[in-house]
């Protein structure tokens, strides 16, 4: 991004001497603002110009065979809705019973209430899967051979898909409106009282109200991964012939030969359906600011229920049943189990699944070895260029702070399906790159994915930062690398590692995109357990994901010990 | 004796559409110190930020000891840290990572210069600011009061030739901060450093300063020693910043340019006032200012002065306040709260010219 100093001195020039003239400070900005760029809009514009191609030449026509795929289309739109809608009612239901009722033990249900973030949706949907499939499944074996009945439940339904891919989602309503339940000046809702209102008044006239645009902001996020969802219907829809977005995209690709230009279609439906989304949540928000976040720390109110409080807790129990407690113990009991069966006389445990993924089946370690380091590399990166990006949003009053402001958060509208899809495009055709089949698409795949989440970290960090604490260290003579080393980092230590270990566990699940850009040599255990599914090697399946889950589980404990959770919510 | 050494040269800092520095210069002398006071927003802080290097400043130059250090013109802009200076701020901006020690040593480390070796400045100046013996407590375990003699400590060690301070005692309560100010001047006075500060309290700025530049919108309405400043604001904006809350519309009229000019008030009222800013001698429109205290009340029926009545009347314990009303205008007066007057109460007052001002800006 270096510019020729020739090319500076006349930029200088034309805007004349009254103007600041380009300093370090500014050509550094400028370089981030290019980087972040051809990171995020590089691979969106690849997705555009790709769905415009048609043999050799541009053309309309891969719009259209996706325009005449109305099911698909519906599908997705189903999937879509359904999920953010349950996913907002019962995040937001559980963000009001954990945070403002006397729920008996809900310190620890807040807690287990975010566990389904760091358990992957292919893992939860593989596992109901099992118990739920309308032949197999385990829970209708259980049925018919108890209480003779044919069959109970089937989840390889559109509902099966929308239920799972829900549990999944239902922490980020649950964070994002809990903050804003947690962050409202209590006064706000005793002057209701005092001036009136019965208790259910002051929540319904005063508290939703103030969390509407935070349950709005959950319902975006989630409609967006819900709409460019590939694990869950992969698993719970494929088979039953249900097809949404994110599987016909995969799908055309896997085609022999692979249709791109349609899946990039797909692609630009996905973007612009989430593009409008965007634009309508800054209108129905942009004019109400609602400044009840003071950073001030508040204590709730909390409002005091009789017994009902019991079966409030036995409703967040179910869920973290539902969503963590079932799943895992149904993979560990099929990784242990010699074959699946409901019938007790003929299960027998060993570890003879562990030993098979351990030793014989021959991805597994490289898949380890491609996804520890994937994890580690794209968690340092974000985490560095997150800083980078938010120090400049924070700090500085360059022009382009905004701008970069907006981009850094672009990667939270995009499916990721559509970024590896961009990325292909980008990077199968410029030779010059020869990244295209080894590991570093899928870190730039990854470090593009999570930039929103390393930018908000350090953002959320510098703000607790007292700029004088910077200035004061320039004016004490350090330079400004002496000032990031000695006062910035350790400073903000503590936000960074658990930044950097939720990082490390999202990018070790990491399927949607990974799924598009891995090559034989470039596969990760995500893509490995995916593998075993459609060869339909079960025991082996669950033995994987029961050693990805152990990985994941310590690093959670880490990040745990480094206590800094606030930090991410 | 009067060596310059800080100079500002039509400094101007803008903020997007905002131009929050206009056109700002003045001097500072080896050894002196000058205040920067204002209310809040008027442009004080944006400037000894630029003074700092903490700011990019959009127009003009600011030298020190005659070597230009930031000049809009030519793009020139020495980052802070190579400047020669030090600062006070106004949250202490104490490093809660560190020790006192490291906290007060860290220009020693910023050059490179081992622990040992700063260990004799850093012991100096913890000395000079009454924390002997604090080296090695954690700065998080320092009250306010503290943390404030810390960051001062630690721009004394620099030994820089002046000192910049931004509001230093601002956040202290009202006990603490005047015992701070005392001990700033005798520190000053020892140290001999040149020093700009900026205040919004003007009993701080007059308490401390050799000079007051008085800013208002990012731009200097007036400049002198705290006495002249005192004695004879320039505009109403600098008489009533600096508490000469009576400012009534007058007219005045043409003098001989010996002694007090009369200011006609509004219902026929007369006022004897200074003139020191005349322009010329034609009458003109403006205003006449005067302090609460300067006014003299007489309770007498038969005294001297102004007829009013008493419409409010607040007993403050140390004096009273008094609102009064004369026909169409309306005054306030701080008077001894020993014989206090009751509202509804008749009075006369009057204010003698040489504590009466004309004011035509």
């Amino acid at each position: 991004m270096a510019l020729p100093s020739a090319s500076i001195e006349s930029i200088k020039h034309r805007i004349g001497a009254r103007t600041i003239p380009l300093s370090k400070e500014s050509v550094g900005i400028a370089a981030l603002c290019g980087f972040v760029s051809l990171l995020v809009l590089a691979p969106m514009m690849a997705v555009v110009m790709g769905a415009l191609r048609e043999g050799g030449g541009l053309g309309v026509g891969p719009f259209l065979t996706v325009f005449n795929s109305v099911a698909i289309i519906t599908n997705t739109l189903l999937v879509g809705t359904g999920t953010t809608v349950l996913a907002v009612l019962a995040g937001g239901a559980l963000a009001l019973i954990l945070a403002r009722i006397n729920t008996p033990g809900r310190e620890l249900l807040s807690r287990l209430v975010t566990l389904p973030l760091y358990v992957t949706p292919l893992l939860t949907a593989i596992a109901w899967a099992w118990l739920g499939s309308p032949r197999g499944g385990l829970i209708n074996l259980f049925a018919r051979d108890v209480f003779g009945i044919p069959s109970l439940v089937n989840l390889q339904t559109p509902g099966g898909v929308i239920f799972v891919s829900a549990l999944a989602y239902v922490p980020l309503p649950f964070l994002l409106i809990g903050a804003a339940l947690k962050n409202m000046d209590p006064a706000l809702e005793e002057s209701a009282r005092v001036h009136g209102a019965s208790p259910w008044g002051a929540l319904r006239r005063v508290t939703l109200p103030l969390v509407l645009p935070a349950a709005l902001g959950s319902a975006l996020l989630v409609f967006v991964q819900a709409m460019g969802l590939f694990s869950v219907p992969a698993v719970l829809g494929m088979p039953g012939g249900f097809n949404v977005a994110g599987t016909q995209i995969y799908r055309l690709l896997n085609n022999y030969p692979p249709r791109v230009s349609e899946a990039a279609a797909w692609g630009v439906l996905l973007l612009a359906t989430t593009a409008v989304l965007v634009t309508l949540q800054s209108v129905i928000l942009g004019r109400r600011s609602f400044v009840t976040v003071t950073g001030k720390a508040f204590r709730p109110r909390v409002l005091h229920l009789g017994p009902v409080r019991h079966l409030l807790a036995a409703g967040a129990w179910t869920y973290i049943v539902a969503a963590v407690v079932l799943p895992v113990a149904t993979l560990l009991w099929a990784a242990l189990v010699n074959f699946i069966t409901v019938d007790p006389a003929l299960m027998r445990f060993d570890l003879r699944h562990f030993r098979y993924v351990l030793f014989e089946y021959p991805k597994t370690y490289l898949a380890f070895e491609n996804s520890v380091l994937l994890g580690a590399a794209s968690a340092t990166s974000v985490c560095l260029l997150g800083l980078c990006v938010s120090w400049v949003i924070v700090r500085t009053r360059s022009a382009l702070r905004r701008y970069l402001d907006h981009v850094s958060m672009f990667p939270l509208a995009m499916p990721s399906m559509v970024l590896a899809l961009g990325l292909l495009w980008t990077y199968v055709s410029l030779k010059q790159v020869p990244i295209y089949g080894t590991i570093w698409i899928l870190l730039l795949a990854y470090v593009t994915h999570f930039l929103p989440i390393g930018v908000r970290a350090g953002s959320a960090a510098l703000r607790q930062l007292h700029s004088e604490l910077e200035d004061a260290a320039r004016m004490t003579g350090a330079n400004w690398t002496k000032t990031l080393r000695w006062i910035v980092l350790p400073l903000t230590r503590p936000t960074l590692i658990a930044t950097w270990m939720l990082l490390f566990i999202l990018a070790m699940q990491e399927v949607s995109s990974s799924i598009l850009l891995y090559t034989s040599r470039s596969t990760v255990l995500a893509v490995a357990v995916f593998d075993l599914w459609e060869a339909g090697n079960v025991n082996a399946l669950a033995a994987l994901s029961v050693l990805q889950l152990a990985v994941t589980f310590i690093a959670l404990l880490l990040l745990l010990r480094t206590r800094s959770q606030e930090a991410l919510a | 004796m009067s060596s310059i050494f800080l100079a500002v040269e039509g400094l101007c800092v803008r903020y997007g559409p905002v131009l929050a520095v206009d056109q700002v210069g003045f001097r500072v002398d080896q050894g002196e110190h000058v205040t920067l006071l204002g209310p809040s927003g008027c442009g004080k802080t944006t400037t000894l930020r630029a003074i700092a290097g903490l700011e990019t400043p959009s127009g003009g130059r600011i030298l020190i000891e005659g070597e230009t250090v930031a000049d809009a013109a030519s793009g020139r802009n020495m980052p802070p840290e190579r400047r020669g200076l030090a600062m006070v701020f106004q949250s202490y901006a104490i490093w809660p990572h560190m020790t006192v020690f490291d906290n007060v040593g860290f220009s020693f480390r910023a050059r490179g210069i081992g622990r040992e070796k700063a260990r004799a400045a850093v012991e100096r100046a913890l000395a000079l600011v009454d924390l002997a013996g604090f080296a090695d407590r954690p700065a998080t375990r320092l009250s306010g009061g503290q943390q404030q003699r810390v960051a001062l400590a630690r721009a004394i060690a620099c030994d820089s030739k002046m000192i910049l301070f931004d509001e230093p005692l601002s956040n202290l309560d009202a006990q603490l901060r005047v015992s701070m100010r005392a001990e700033l001047n005798d520190l000053r006075r020892r140290l001999g450093f040149t020093a700009v500060y900026v205040t919004h309290d003007q009993e701080e700025a007059f308490a401390l300063s050799d000079r007051i530049i008085v800013m208002r919108a990012g731009r200097i309405d007036q400049q002198g020693t705290p006495a002249e400043v005192y004695r004879a604001p320039r505009s109403r904006f600098v008489a009533s910043f600096l508490g000469m809350t009576n400012i009534l519309p007058a007219e005045i009229a043409a003098s001989d340019g010996s002694g007090p000019a009369e200011a006609r008030l509004a219902g026929e009222l007369v006022l004897r006032a200074l003139d020191p800013w005349r322009d010329g001698a034609a009458s003109s429109t403006g205003a006449v200012g005067f302090r609460p205290i300067d006014v003299r009340l007489d309770t007498a029926p038969s005294g001297a002065g102004i007829a009013g009545i008493v419409t409010r009347s607040l007993y403050l314990g140390d004096v009273a306040h008094y609102y009064i009303h004369s026909g169409p205008i309306s005054i306030c007066v701080h008077d001894r709260p020993h014989a206090r007057l009751v509202e509804g109460q008749t009075v006369r007052w009057h204010v003698a010219p040489e504590n009466c001002l004309i004011l035509r800006e």
